[in-house]
């Protein structure tokens, strides 16, 4: 019999956001208890393992033994394959690093077992306790034994397929047109590139983009999101993905030794994170970048202020919805400005045409862009292709 | 909350995943699209109720490898 548990803070879900939370709200003098449903931090790894680097400091994370390739840039390749090549600064939420996931996770995870979390494994959130309308809790199963864990705030940080935030009564639902169905190969053989990860996009992934990641020499993740309301059949995220490969010599070639899956939200950033004694972050918050499908970066930054505000309601006793605002506000204040803008270009990029792509990649592709925003973009291409600027200027 | 049929869904074809885990991946991707938030995913089982599922084959689409018909 597993004794019922009470804590200042709980986190359900022990990835980078949930870590980060947990981390950030036991440095802030909180009591807390992360509990995460497998049995081994960060595996099955279900990710594309590319990520941006420039945020570590902002959160306390210092690199480590996880980082597998640094990259210098992002190359976006045409559906004619034309090339578009940026610079690591300017590439986005998935360039930078090409990292092991499982270390990552783990190393975060460690992270906030030094700073005194509680860690719970193979333990998973069943059911979130609510009296007289706010989350006290949830019921939790560890070992295949049920009890209850009380906490003045709680906090869901378990990812994509969160239930804990829509138990808890957030809207979190998201359109077809905003999400993606992923799939991916870790491939060894193939013809990758150390210095870059590369983006191919058009018809090849209908409102998404082929990936390929360097892992080390001749190993590469190889992936692909397929936006979902552009699915017709089933199964086709894989389709999609194996004629790719065979159309490219560089990779045919290679063998898989790993697959992984799962859904990516594309959407624009959630109405409410917040209500009486409960937070939600990352992920389960659809905080991915709608325009990248990066969501390691704005987890974790969302996470530290998540977790901030967590201690500090729970010192003061003040856990309503009124209080936790302040995560709210928060992290839209560091976030919510690009996620938005970013769906706005994901909602145009999605339409365009195999031709269009070619042309704007043909006229980035020799410019050099001092810096890498839409105005810069649209005005080489309006150089090059005037007509092509046209579908655009809703941007300008 | 009531948790019923596992491994099948309610008409014909069933949902490979205790069985088989022949085509189950078990990312999670149907529990995270679902409307009405009526799959649920342990670690190597998915789980739906079927009193709720309206079919409405939102799933379906949002598995990469096709291991979710609804015949």
């Amino acid at each position: 019999m597993v004794a019922d548990l009470k804590t200042d803070v709980l986190v359900v879900g022990a990835g980078p956001a949930g870590s980060m939370t947990a981390k950030w709200a036991a440095k802030g003098g909180a009591r807390v208890v992360m509990i995460e449903k497998r049995q081994e931090i960060g595996s099955p790894v279900r990710c594309g393992e590319g990520m941006s680097k420039d945020w570590l400091p902002e959160v306390g994370i210092t690199p480590g033994k996880w980082i597998n390739v640094e990259v210098e840039g992002a190359r976006i390749f045409s559906p004619s394959e034309k090339i578009f090549e940026i610079n690591e600064k300017h590439a986005g939420n998935e360039v930078g690093y090409v990292v092991e996931r499982d270390g990552f996770d783990k190393a975060l995870a460690i992270d906030a077992a030094n700073a005194g979390v509680d860690i719970h494994l193979k333990t998973a959130a069943v059911e979130v306790r609510k009296e007289h309308g706010r989350v006290v809790g949830v019921r939790a199963k560890e070992f295949g034994e049920t009890f209850e864990i009380r906490a003045p705030v709680t906090i869901g940080a378990d990812g994509f397929e969160s239930q804990v935030g829509r138990w808890a009564g957030l809207p979190t639902n998201i359109a077809l047109r905003d999400m993606d169905t992923c799939l991916q190969y870790r491939m060894t053989g193939v013809d990758s590139d150390l210095r870059y990860c590369d983006f191919y996009l058009g018809k090849c992934a209908p409102g998404g983009y082929v990936w390929v990641f360097p892992k080390a020499e001749g190993l590469a993740n190889v992936g692909i999101g397929v936006q979902v309301s552009q699915i017709k059949t089933t199964a086709e995220a894989r389709i999609y993905l194996d004629r790719w490969i065979e159309k490219h010599p560089g990779y045919a070639k290679g063998k898989k030794i790993d697959m992984v899956g799962g859904g990516v939200s594309i959407s624009p950033p959630l109405k409410q994170t917040v209500s009486d004694g409960f937070m939600l972050v990352g992920d389960a918050a659809r905080m991915i970048d709608p325009l990248t499908g990066g969501g390691i970066a704005n987890g974790c930054i969302a996470g530290k202020i998540c977790g901030t505000v967590a201690a500090e309601a729970a010192q003061t006793g003040d856990t309503s919805k009124a209080f936790l605002d302040k995560y709210e506000k928060g992290w839209r204040a560091r976030l919510e400005e690009k996620l938005y803008r970013n769906w706005l270009a994901k909602e145009k990029l999605t339409t365009l045409s195999d031709a269009t792509f070619d042309k704007i990649i043909d006229a980035l592709a020799g410019v050099r862009l001092e810096k890498l925003n839409v105005h810069n973009i649209l005005k080489a291409v309006h150089e090059k292709y005037p007509e092509v600027t046209k579908e655009f200027e809703a941007f300008l | 909350m009531v948790r019923t049929g596992v491994g099948t869904l309610p008409s014909k074809k069933s949902l490979h995943i205790e069985s088989s885990g022949q085509l189950c991946i078990y990312c999670g991707a149907c529990v995270g699209i679902c409307p009405l938030n009526c799959i649920y995913l342990d670690e190597t089982r998915i789980t739906f109720d079927e009193k709720v599922c309206t079919r409405c084959e939102i799933c379906v689409k949002a598995c990469p490898v096709g291991a979710i018909e609804i015949g």
